[in-house]
């Protein structure tokens, strides 16, 4: 019998960690190769995570509930030696470059079983991370993982090319904490939520004179023309403010202003706390001040899909300048063939919506400006402009917003559109949605008109180059031969990244896509 | 227990008084515990009183003397002469400043210091003899123990350290003259520091050693520069040769005999032979077969992260728990223990322990060569400053040896350092630093140094490996 540690895989696209919602065994458990052995709640999906070996469970190292960082140990396995024959020869296998998904994980975690099983299982591996499990932190830091009982060879570090610091050792107990919820909002105690940094601002919201940071981020500061005593601060050091590389990075996304403001709404909120608060606060965190500011109330622990939405969210909005271009047209063609055409569908059980007729209108309003079904490449200084059509659908559940996507849409027929949309919706929402059906997408589509209101300013599925938002279809004053007449019209909001196309190109996309929906006979044609 | 005894209580008791364990004690005594301390010979241990510090008083001493004959190129001429006696009185004197000190830092932190040799009796007993026939016994109850036996010189076969001209390490630093001829057993660190000295000192040394080299545990460029001022030294060496015995000659002195592998003996005129061919853990005085602990087969008390012995409630510090046999590393290992004693987080999780070898240039490390961090998995990114081009080395007219750094190509962290350079010990702090802090080379070459002074040689190295440093072509 050899024993085997098993670290929760890498599930891909940069995700750090995830809920373990369930397990779906015990210890003392016998398993076999590919049972799943626990639910994983990671970006937007469950992952159902498979055992890699046969053999019996005997610890589990993570509680349900508990956010698991990625190459965490979750479970321990005693498996047979015979099992565990070296099958490869290759011991180091590449698994921190390539993203994972819950399909080859197994696979994976194989390669990694023969590897320590050859050297007789002594010692657990040092998958992941820095070569030799080499975690870049300070003493001090890494005594304070200690203390809070985080290991810190799981956290991911946000401090200069990746040095592990004191914020994320923290935040990586926070998550790790389920306590999130019934913890008082005890200004000691209160750390840095997840979302986004707690600004540390100087007394009074001055411009400091000080500065608190590495060599290396004075560096990047320097190096992307910001001044560092102007970047708003995450952490503190000494009861000063103490300026990382992400905050540069941060306040440099947000055009350096955008921070700033963030910044006078913390102070805004702070200053209604008192001058106590304020006033004596050079190097206060804020985040306490807010605390104090605010009434009590429930804290909500800030993970799970809502947090990856508000991080996609943040990342999209601070990357990409949108402009949001709305427009109205008339949809009684459209009502009309749709009336009919439903009533054909439903005799194939086929629920025929607006929907698939907006993915058609859309699709091929992408052919005429593929510059919205495209993506930037920064690094490589790069458009994209993608040779496939896979229309994201977001989707409203009661955990969040989630988009799967419907893959080379323009080669499917509304009927198959609408069953792909209607199947793809259901396992949304039951939450079984495989991982894959939310990859590849190129360009989005939102359907406002369920929740009511008339116009919206979506934000961009980055890095996608644009996002569609029907509105509803409902009967509006509209202008016929100079008349006023009560009109069936559907509302539009659009909004593309400015870096790839202009407002013109948003305008001669929706016009595209109105003609087609307006007229829908065409899109038959099309 | 045996009649007679005292029976004395305490929360933790701390086998041997060196680094790891008077540090260990003073800890578990500021944490509050009940502390006692046991040392069978002198408070300090090898580190104070026969090892570090009596060394580093004589190489300094034999550095003074030898500057000063050395310095005509500076225009200035002196012949200085070394009166041993004297010399050894101040180093002993200094030994016994720093032995008082801890001493009398140990009691005003409230340590119960006893003199004697201890040995478990069981798993909460040591039985303490004092030294001397008829001195008595007693016995320690305790609730934790601390071990930091040390280690004492390797013997080697057909070389007796009870033998007048035999000298451990320990004995050469007690030396009141200097022997006109010295072989020296061993090209380890400790072989080398006294082989210099000695020769600076004005005894002709002969080196031998089974190896090929100088200083093998480093590398090749490194250990090279200090070969070479030991050849200008007048150092001979021997290397591929084993010693294999002594004899006293006609006149008084000495012959060493030496033994190549394939058998072809040589031997060697000496007044003096001082065998530094490495040092063993002290387990043998403990009986630890009472509390059913063994060490491992390098003679070693096995300990995990928490200075823990495979016992939860025995702790084993400093060169008894394993290498390296470093006087710092003893004692960080002392203060874990006393703090996981005292029922704190504490854990040894340092990323790199520093070294230093005083000989002439000095040699120090810390964290990982250019190899070692290519075979960890990194992809190592290095750079080197030498000393010709330091505007300090040169006005202290010492242009040999280089500082190399270390780290990781992908964000630039310092994984190590080597230096060897005057004061190679001292400027090899701020490399530890940075290996510790997770510090990058960018974060080296933004911090000023002061000039002119051999740390700048850091920051070029930081620049040379970043491809811009300003005194160096950057290859
Ligand atoms: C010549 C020389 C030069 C050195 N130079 C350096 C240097 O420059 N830098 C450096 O870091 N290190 C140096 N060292 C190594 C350093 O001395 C040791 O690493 C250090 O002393 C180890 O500390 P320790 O506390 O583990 O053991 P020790 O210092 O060996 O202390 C152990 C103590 O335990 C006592 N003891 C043993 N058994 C018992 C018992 N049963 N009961 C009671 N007491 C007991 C011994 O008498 C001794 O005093 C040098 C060593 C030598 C020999």
């Amino acid at each position: 019998m050899v024993e085997q540690s098993f670290e929760l895989p890498d599930l891909g696209e940069g995700i750090a960690e995830g809920e373990l919602v369930a397990w779906a065994v015990a210890p003392g458990d016998h398993v076999e190769q590919d049972q799943v052995i626990a639910e994983v709640e990671t970006d937007k999906a469950l992952v159902e995570v498979p055992s890699p070996y046969d053999g019996t469970v005997t610890e589990l190292h993570a509680e349900e509930g508990e956010m698991v960082p990625v190459d965490y140990v979750i479970a321990t396995f005693e498996i047979d030696a015979s099992d565990a024959e070296p099958a490869g020869t290759e011991a180091e296998t590449d698994e921190s470059s390539t993203p994972v998904d819950a399909g080859t994980v197994e696979a994976e975690s194989a390669e990694l079983e023969t590897a320590e099983a050859t050297e007789g299982g002594a010692e657990a591996s040092e998958a992941g991370g820095a070569p030799g499990g080499r975690v870049f932190a300070a003493p001090s830091t890494r005594s304070l993982a200690r203390d809070l009982d985080v290991d810190i060879e799981t956290v991911e570090g946000t401090g200069a090319g990746g040095r592990v610091t004191e914020s994320d050792v923290r935040r990586a107990a926070e998550s790790a904490s389920e306590s999130g919820a019934s913890e008082p909002a005890s200004g000691a105690d209160a750390t840095p939520s997840e979302a986004e940094p707690v600004v540390v601002e100087s007394a009074g919201g001055t411009k400091r004179e000080r500065t608190l940071a590495m060599p290396a981020t004075r560096r990047l500061a320097r190096e992307r023309g910001v001044d560092i005593n102007d970047v708003p601060a995450s952490e503190e050091r000494e009861g000063e403010p103490f300026v990382t590389p992400a905050d540069v990075e941060a306040y440099v996304e947000s055009g350096g202003s955008a921070a700033e403001t963030g910044a006078s709404a913390e102070r805004g909120a702070s200053a209604s706390a008192g001058a106590a608060a304020g006033g004596t606060g050079a190097g206060t965190n804020t985040g306490d001040a807010g605390a104090a500011a605010s009434p009590g109330g429930e804290r909500v622990p800030y993970r799970g899909i809502r947090r990856t939405i508000g991080e996609q969210m943040a990342q999209s909005k601070f990357t990409a300048p949108h402009v949001t271009h709305h427009d109205e047209f008339d949809a009684s063609g459209l009502v009309d063939l749709r009336a009919e055409l439903a009533e054909i569908a439903d005799e194939e059980d086929v629920n025929l919506t607006y929907l698939p007729f907006v993915v058609k209108a859309v699709t091929s309003a992408l052919k005429e400006v593929p510059y919205l079904n495209a993506s930037l490449d920064e690094e490589a200084g790069e458009i994209v402009l993608h040779d496939e059509y896979n229309i994201g659908i977001a989707v409203a559940t009661d955990d969040g917003l989630l988009v799967p996507v419907i893959k080379h849409a323009d080669r499917k027929g509304l009927k198959e559109l609408a069953r792909e949309i209607d199947e793809l919706a259901t396992q949304a929402r039951e939450r079984s949605l495989p991982r894959e059906a939310m990859r590849g997408g190129t360009f989005t589509i939102t359907n406002i008109g369920v929740i009511g209101g008339e116009y919206s300013s979506p934000i961009i599925n980055y890095p996608e180059a644009g996002i569609f938002a029907m509105g509803p279809i409902k009967k509006r004053p509209w202008v016929v031969d100079d008349e006023v007449v009560a009109r069936k019209t559907m509302t539009i909001s659009m909004s593309v990244d400015h870096r790839l196309v202009d407002g013109a190109e948003a305008a001669q996309f929706t016009n595209h896509v109105q003609t087609l929906l307006a007229d829908p006979a065409r899109l038959v044609l099309e | 227990m045996v009649m007679g005894d005292i029976t004395t209580g305490t929360d933790v008791v701390v086998i041997g008084g060196g680094p790891g364990g008077y540090v260990a004690a003073i800890r578990a005594a500021q944490r509050g515990l009940a502390t006692t301390l046991v040392e069978k010979d002198h408070y300090g241990g090898a580190c104070l009183n026969h090892g570090c510090i009596p060394s580093k008083a004589f190489i300094t001493a034999a550095d003074v003397a030898d500057e000063a004959a050395n310095a005509s190129g500076m225009g200035v001429y002196a012949d200085p002469e070394v009166d041993m006696g004297e010399l050894a009185a101040w180093k002993d004197d200094v030994v016994d400043r720093l032995t008082g000190g801890v001493e009398q830092l140990c009691e005003a932190n409230g340590v119960d210091l006893i003199e004697g040799t201890a040995a478990f009796e069981d798993e909460h007993t040591v039985r303490i003899a004092h030294g001397g026939e008829g001195q008595g016994m007693e016995t320690v109850e305790f609730e934790q123990a601390i071990v930091a036996t040390g280690s004492r010189p390797v013997e080697i076969p057909g070389f007796d350290f009870a033998d007048e001209p035999v000298w451990s390490s320990r004995d050469a630093l007690a030396a009141e003259t200097v022997p006109d001829d010295l072989v020296v057993v061993g090209a380890g660190y400790i072989g080398m520091e006294l082989s210099t000295t000695f020769a600076k000192l004005g005894a002709d040394v002969t080196v031998v050693e089974m190896l090929d080299d100088v200083l093998p545990a480093y590398e090749e460029d490194v250990s090279s520069v200090v070969r070479r001022r030991a050849d200008d030294l007048g150092i001979d060496f021997t290397f591929g040769e084993g010693a294999s015995g002594w004899e006293e000659t006609s006149d008084g002195r000495i012959a060493v005999h030496t033994e190549t592998e394939d058998g072809t003996e040589s031997t060697y005129e000496a007044d003096r032979v001082l065998v530094a061919v490495g040092r063993e853990p002290v387990t043998d005085t403990l009986e630890l077969e009472e509390i059913d602990l063994a060490p491992d087969d390098d003679g070693f008390l096995r300990t995990d992260d928490r200075a823990r012995t495979d016992l939860d409630h025995v702790f084993a510090v400093g060169d008894v728990a394993g290498e390296p046999m470093l006087a710092h590393k003893a004692s960080a290992e002392g203060i874990v223990a006393a703090e996981v004693a005292a029922g704190e987080n504490a854990a040894f999780d340092a990323r790199a322990i520093p070294a230093a070898v005083f000989t002439d240039p000095e040699i120090a490390t810390v964290g990982l060569t250019e190899a070692e961090a290519e075979e960890a998995g990194f992809d190592p990114l290095v750079g080197e400053m030498p000393l010709r081009a330091n505007g300090r080395a040169l006005t202290m007219d010492e242009t040999e040896g280089f500082v190399r750094i270390v780290a990781e190509a992908d964000a630039g962290f310092v994984l190590g350092a080597q230096i060897v350079a005057p004061e190679a010990s001292e400027l090899i702090a701020e490399a530890a630093l940075a290996v510790e802090m997770g510090a990058r080379l960018d974060d080296l070459a933004g911090t000023i140094h002061t000039h002119p002074t051999l740390s700048e040689t850091l920051l070029e190295a930081a620049e040379n490996a970043l491809g811009e440093a300003i005194h160096t072509l950057n290859e």
